[in-house]
Parts: structure tokens; sequence; C-alpha cells
């Protein structure tokens, strides 16, 4: 997704840091290309939600291409009606494998999205210890989107339907994944040639249970990719995006006006301050 | 959880202490594979950052597998603080918070949830021209960090000005003066102590040069004593300009070749990033933020990270005849074996290696306080960030201990993410072991808070001893070569100040490590990856 055509007055930006979790459950093509390269087999939860991320940055899916790995982080702006969303997506980088995602992982995120693959129900599973773990780790005002991956491979996704009206803008292919399947639950487990093994409905009332958003998507398709996203950027709270990454989820308010800015110092500015400063005495 | 089983590396890391974490992120390009292992079930090693659950979980661990760590006699301390009482006796607890009254409205200060505090087990900080920092920049991670700046050096004195008018703690703190114009603003010193001091001030901050080849010899005499001989710098001056040197030494044991460089570079250091600062500290934890970026920064390049898993046992089986690919075979504490073209780790991760032991011990303490501190933190030059941190030095003649080392106190605001709002961590460090040491870190602490008043009450707090190095106890800040393909990190720096030189045994380390496959001058320069730039 681009930025919103026709944006021509300026809005205002906030960052939003949006961190990716999910089972590890891996293609064959980019499992390979992994091992070539030298790494421990059964790679990364981040390539599952990868092609889902890098649908939504580059509006791009290429199924043996290896996926982008190695940025720290990824950022894609989201444009809403009042504001323009630039969400620094944060993957695992493969750290949950051995138990060692770092507490800076979860630092200050403002939302979440937790992916597990509709056609595994241990994935869902897994979503859930996610879940739990975010409520544990994360801010107490942390966005959580759980979202049901590989819907092209199930008999909903597989053809298109009736756009869902949202306020970005249109995607080439879009289904009404979530609203139109979630009534339908039932049924779909048992349509033959049909590789869903998560039920919409068994997702959606979790979800429901815990407050999270929910969503079914093709990463393949696109389908739903970028409402995820808009309706992540949707829920974060206007006062968590005011106080930026630093002062979110911390709890704190500014008081007696010293507020957290005040003190930073950017290190990437230090050329120039060199350059101004010199030596005080 | 996966399985590291037979599978072969190029390099092993062992721990996650800053050092180790710093190598590992020189390897990130690299194109190696790296195994990162600790022992411990969280970050950092020496350099870990707790929330209060982690810390009591961390002091559970060091008492009860003594010798695994450079840590001993650490204990937790809770307090209760009726309304009428605002300072009670603590009370050793093992469950964290106080009880509250039953049936009033609880408006004494207490602890927030455990995850709003990110206690430093080595809290330092970084002078702005601190190698560390050009690494942070140059490798590009910096920008998952923040820093905040610190403030002002304080000494404490016994006697308070009879009418003084300074608010709070600063009635019995003087500010060091960091510079030219804070000397000629200070009205804590006489005219006369302020020629000699601006004399001293001018004489450190020419290069040596200028100076000649004068001062080789005097240097080997005490720091007091070069002040008072050579300068006539008088005595209510020699402590500013000790505390400014950050030696945990007294005045008196502190050679001038050890404080003399480290005055110049406190002094070299203001202004060099911004007006008004001369260090900084990483927000949430210090070092333990650092570190767990360039962890991270790691994984990203392909290496695997595994936190609770320490090396049981290792032989590197190179031998003259026969050339091994992978000539280190571990046995990892998981159980698994694994080998490895190189293991890297400190002291403490790398059983059955002798070592030297670690040189020097020091005593300190984690204090969580109920004030902001707000006097102690004053913007002094126009345009200068708010200070996070403040440092704050007690002689010990100030403390009735006229032979003791000084006890450094660094307060750290709610604005480091420490702590919450209206709460300040206060870490206290005297080079003074066990509880000799932690009487005098207790009552440091105890008059800070009386001199700033009632509301400024202890929350939480907690005490351990740690082993490791000072600059000028005769320890070398090298890597130790094991065998051919193990080596070490010496134990940890136990200075107030980041240590520069382990960025030099870092640089060593990847050296081994890479050979001659890359240029040595890029060491740590990377460009920003693929999607992370757009700012």
């Amino acid at each position: 997704m681009s930025e919103s055509a026709g944006a021509n007055a300026p809005k205002p930006s906030s960052s939003v840091k949006l961190v990716l979790l999910g089972e590890a459950a891996v293609g064959k093509v980019q499992l390979s290309s992994q091992v070539s390269r030298g790494l421990v087999a059964d790679e990364l939860s981040f390539y599952l939600q990868s092609s889902l991320v890098l649908r939504f940055v580059n509006d791009d899916f290429q199924e043996n291409k290896e996926p982008t790995i190695g940025a720290a982080f990824l950022t894609q702006k989201c444009s809403l009606p009042t504001r323009t969303i630039k969400f620094e997506i944060w993957d695992t980088a493969g750290q949950e494998r051995f138990a060692s995602l770092a507490p800076m992982y979860y630092r200050n995120a403002q939302a979440a999205l937790v992916v597990y693959d509709v056609t595994k129900p241990s994935s869902l599973t897994k979503a859930k210890h996610w879940v739990a773990e975010l409520q544990r780790q994360a801010s107490p005002g942390i966005v959580i989107a759980l979202v049901g991956n590989k819907l092209d491979l199930t008999n909903d996704g597989g053809d298109t339907s009736a756009a869902t009206a949202t306020e970005s803008e249109s995607e080439p292919v879009r289904d009404d994944g979530e609203e139109g399947a979630a009534e339908e639950g039932e049924e779909q487990d048992t349509t033959p040639g049909d590789a869903r093994k998560v039920s919409t409905r068994e997702a959606s009332s979790y979800a429901d249970e815990e407050g999270l958003l929910f969503f079914e998507t093709s990463a393949k398709t696109g389908t739903n990719v970028v409402d995820v996203f808009t309706a992540i950027a949707n829920a974060i709270p206007e006062s968590s995006l005011k106080t930026g990454r630093g002062g979110a989820g911390t709890g704190q308010t500014a008081l007696g006006g010293r507020s957290a800015e005040d003190s930073r110092v950017n290190l990437g500015d230090r050329s120039a301050a060199t350059a101004k400063e010199g030596c005080a005495c | 959880m996966e399985s590291l089983a037979d599978t072969t590396w190029d390099v092993i890391i062992a721990g996650t202490g800053l050092s180790q974490s710093l190598l590992a992120l020189a390897l990130s390009r690299s194109g190696k594979k790296v195994l990162h292992l600790d022992q411990n079930p969280h970050y950092g090693g020496p350099d870990a950052a707790f929330s209060l659950e982690e810390a009591q979980e961390w002091v559970t661990s060091v008492n009860q597998h003594p010798g695994r760590s450079p840590f001993e006699d650490a204990k937790i301390f809770t307090y209760q603080h009726p309304p009428e009482s605002p300072r009670s006796p603590p009370s050793q607890n093992d469950s964290e918070g106080s009880e509250r009254m039953p049936g009033t409205p609880d408006i004494r200060p207490k602890l927030a949830a455990s995850r709003a505090y990110t206690l430093s087990l080595s809290p330092y900080f970084l002078y702005t021209r601190s190698a560390l920092i050009s690494i942070l920049i140059s490798s590009k991670v910096y920008r998952q960090l923040e820093f905040v700046a610190l403030g002002s050096w304080w000494i404490h004195t016994c006697t308070p000005a009879p009418e003084s008018e300074e608010l709070g703690a600063t009635n019995i703190f003087h500010r060091v003066p960091g510079n030219r114009e804070d000397v000629f603003a200070d009205t804590h010193i006489s005219m006369k102590s302020k020629r000699t001091l601006m004399r001293f001030l001018r004489h450190i901050s020419k290069s040596e040069d200028e100076n000649g080849g004068d001062t080789a010899e005097e240097l080997s005499a005490p720091f007091g004593e070069y002040l008072s001989t050579k300068f006539s710098v008088p005595g209510d001056l020699l402590h500013a300009l000790h505390s400014l040197s950050l030696s945990q030494q007294s005045t008196q044991d502190t050679p001038a070749e050890y404080a003399v460089p480290r005055v110049q570079r406190h002094l070299s250091s203001i202004g060099s990033m911004g007006p008004g600062f001369g260090g900084v500290v990483s927000k949430y934890g210090g070092a333990s933020e650092i570190l767990q970026v360039a962890c991270r920064a790691c994984a990203v390049g392909g290496g695997a990270v595994a936190l609770a898993i320490g090396i049981q046992s290792l032989k590197d089986i190179e031998t003259t005849t026969e050339k091994e690919e992978y000539p280190v075979q571990l046995e990892l504490t998981s159980g698994e074996s694994v080998r490895s073209k190189f293991v890297i780790g400190s002291h403490w991760d790398l059983p059955g290696q002798e070592q030297s032991p670690p040189t020097s011990q020091v005593a300190r303490s984690i204090t969580v306080v109920s004030s902001s501190f707000m006097s102690l933190f004053p913007i002094t030059t126009e345009g200068a960030p708010l200070p996070a941190s403040t440092v704050l030095m007690f002689p010990g003649d100030t403390l009735s201990h006229p032979q003791s080392p000084p006890v450094y106190l660094q307060i750290h605001s709610s604005d480091t993410g420490d702590c919450p709002r209206q709460q300040s961590v206060i870490y206290g460090s005297v080079a003074l072991p066990g509880s000799e040491g932690h009487t005098l870190l207790e009552c440091a602490v105890d008059r800070l808070l009386h001199a700033e008043g009632p509301q400024a009450m202890v929350l939480w707090s907690m005490r351990y001893t740690q082993s490791g190095r000072l600059r000028n106890d005769g320890s070398s800040a090298t890597i130790h070569k094991h065998s051919p393909h193990v080596f070490s990190f010496p134990s940890s720096s136990l200075d107030l100040t980041w240590e520069d030189e382990v960025v030099d045994m870092v640089k060593q380390a990847w050296t081994k490590i890479v050979g001659d496959e890359v240029d040595h001058d890029d060491f740590m320069i990377f460009d920003d990856r693929e999607g992370t730039s757009d700012d």
C-alpha cells in the first residue's frame, strides 16, 4: 500500500511500533533457501508473517522468493482520514525459537499482529500462547490483532466477492473473508477440497473473549491485508499516538511541564552538534 | 523448543553481557554462523536489567549458585511506611510492596507494578566521545535506542550553609563546576580558589605537546598531592576534581596518571554532542537495552540466540598434526553436543578454562525512592536537554570514614525509563565489599533522603557485591587465549562509566574470527538495512 492519493494537506503523522508473532511455519522453498544459507532448520516464524507484511509494505507476494529478513524493522505508512500512521514493523528475527525474545522487542509496542495458519490448528494454539505472552510482557494498552492467514487455501478464499468498504484505497483483489465467513463458520469445516482446519467461529470467538481484533487474510491474493493494518491504526487510542513511542505503554503522564521529550538526546545529530559546539573549556 | 544438536557453528559466543553482544553485532553481517548462548534465562549477564519480580528471581539464583556469576551477597529489602512515621526500618521480605492499612485511603507513595521498573545491575553511563557511541552510530543500531542526558556532578558536604536558601537535597551538595563559566558562576568557591582551579583546567585542556615532556614524572604521585603541590588547589576543591575522575579509590590512593586523563575526558566531553552535557544514559536499563539491540542485530543477520543454555564443558581438539574444521567440541547444559570453529565468552561462561580471578570488588545498591530530586537536575546551559541522571559523590570523611573510598550515587530520574514518574532510582557503588560497603551506601542514601525532605522515602532496595576489574588495580583489559580457538573476555569493569577498552577487545575477537576475509577498517560500519532508513 502506498500513501493515499489526494492527501494534499499535511496530516499529523505518528509512529506506531508493531510487533509480529506467530507460529514457526515455513514453506518448503523458504526452508530450503534458509538451510542453504547455513541457518538452522525450521527457520523462522517470520516467514509466515513476513509474507503478510511484504504484501502490506510492497503490495507484493512472491511464493518462491526468499523473504526479506534482515531488517531491524520495516516501515510503512497508512493513511487515515485524520492522520498518517507510520508503522514500524518489527519481526522476531527468530529469537523466539530458543525462548530468547528480548524485553526490548515488546518495549513500547503499541500494536501486535499474531498470525496463525487457517490450515493448521496447532498454529492457533501457538497464537494463543503469544497472546498470553503479550498480555504478560507488553504495554497494557497494546492493540492486538489475531490474523488467520492462507485464506487462499480455503474455499471461501478462492474466489473474489464484494469488497468491504474501508477508508483506505482499494485493493485489486479483496474478499470479504472476515464478516462473511464469520456467519458461516460451521459449514466451512466440512466442505470437500477445503484445506481449512481452523473454523472462523473458533478463532473469532477466542478473539472476542480476549478483546483482539480478528481477520482472516491471504498474503498471496492480498485479501484483507490492508484492512488489518487500517483496523489496527484506527484502534490505537489517540492519546497513545500523541505521546509517541517513548511515552506509550509506560503508563506515564507528563507532570510539572517536564516531559520525557525534553531529555532525549539524538545520537544521529552528533556530527552537526560537534561542528557547532566544540569543547566547553 | 528447537534442537541445537549435531550442528556446527563458525563461532559460539557464550554470555550476553555487553562485550559478547557487541561481538555478536560485529559479526551480524559477516555471513558467519553464530550461536549466541546465555546460561541465564535473561539477557545481559553482569549488565542485565530487571523488573522487580525478575530482580527477586535473580537474587534467589545468585544466592543458590555462588561462584556462577560475579555477584554474591544479594538481598532485597521492602519497606512499610505507616503514615505517622515516614521512614521505618526495612524488613527483608520475599514479597514486594507494602501492606495497605485497612479502611483508610492509601495516599502513601508506593511501588508501581513490577514491570514499571528496569533496574540495572551495571548502570554505567557513556561519555559523549565514547568509542561505543561511534559504534552504535556506524552500525546503525542507535535507531532502536533512546538516550537521555547526564546532568551535573555533586559533592556531599557536611556543612550546609547556615542561611541556605537551597531547596531540597542541594542543601548538602555542592555542584561541581564542569567548565569555566561554571567556575565563575559558583558561589561556594572563593576567588582565590577559582584562580587556581582555572589554572588547572587550562593546564589539562592543553594538548600533550603544549605541556612538553614534564608531565610524566609528576603523574606518578597521588592525585591529591599532584593538585595541591603543582597547582595549589585548595582542599575543598580536591574532592570536586576527584569526583570528575570517577575514581573509586580515595584521593590519596588515586594516582594522578589515572585521574588526570579521566578529568580531561570529562571536560572535553561536555558540549561535544550538544550544549550542557557530557554523558548519556541509554533508556530502559542502560547497557541492558544496548546489548539486547546488539543481540537482535545478530539474530536479524541470521544468528541463533538461545537463553537458559550454557556450556557444560568444552575442548579444543586440534593438534599440530591434524587440522579440524570445527575443532571445538562442546557439551551444552541442555544435553546437546555441538561443534564450533571458535568459542568466546567470559570467565563465567567457559567452565574448566583457567582464568585469572577478578581483581576487585565493589558493594552496590539499587534504591527506588518516592522523590524526583528536582533540585539536583538543573538545566545549567541554555539549550541543554533536561538531565535525566546525575552523579553524587560522598568523600569518605563526610560519612565519618576518612580512610574509606568515596561513595558514588547515580540518580536516574523517571526520564531514564527505569522507574515511574515521581520516583527515582538511586544506583550506589563503593569500592569496599560486603557489609562495610553496604553500610556506607545506606548511610549515603539516608543523608540524601533526609536532605530532600520527608516525602522522599525508600520504596524498595537491593544490595549486592560484584567482582570485576577496576582500571587501576593492575588487571589488563585484553582477550585471553585459552587454546587456538577458545578465547575469553576479562571480567567486567566496575567503573561507573563505560570502559572504551572493551571496544578494542571486541575488535580483537572479531579480527580473530573473520581473519583476513574483510577489511579490518570496516569493523562495525554497516549500511542501513533495507526498509529502515525511511525517516
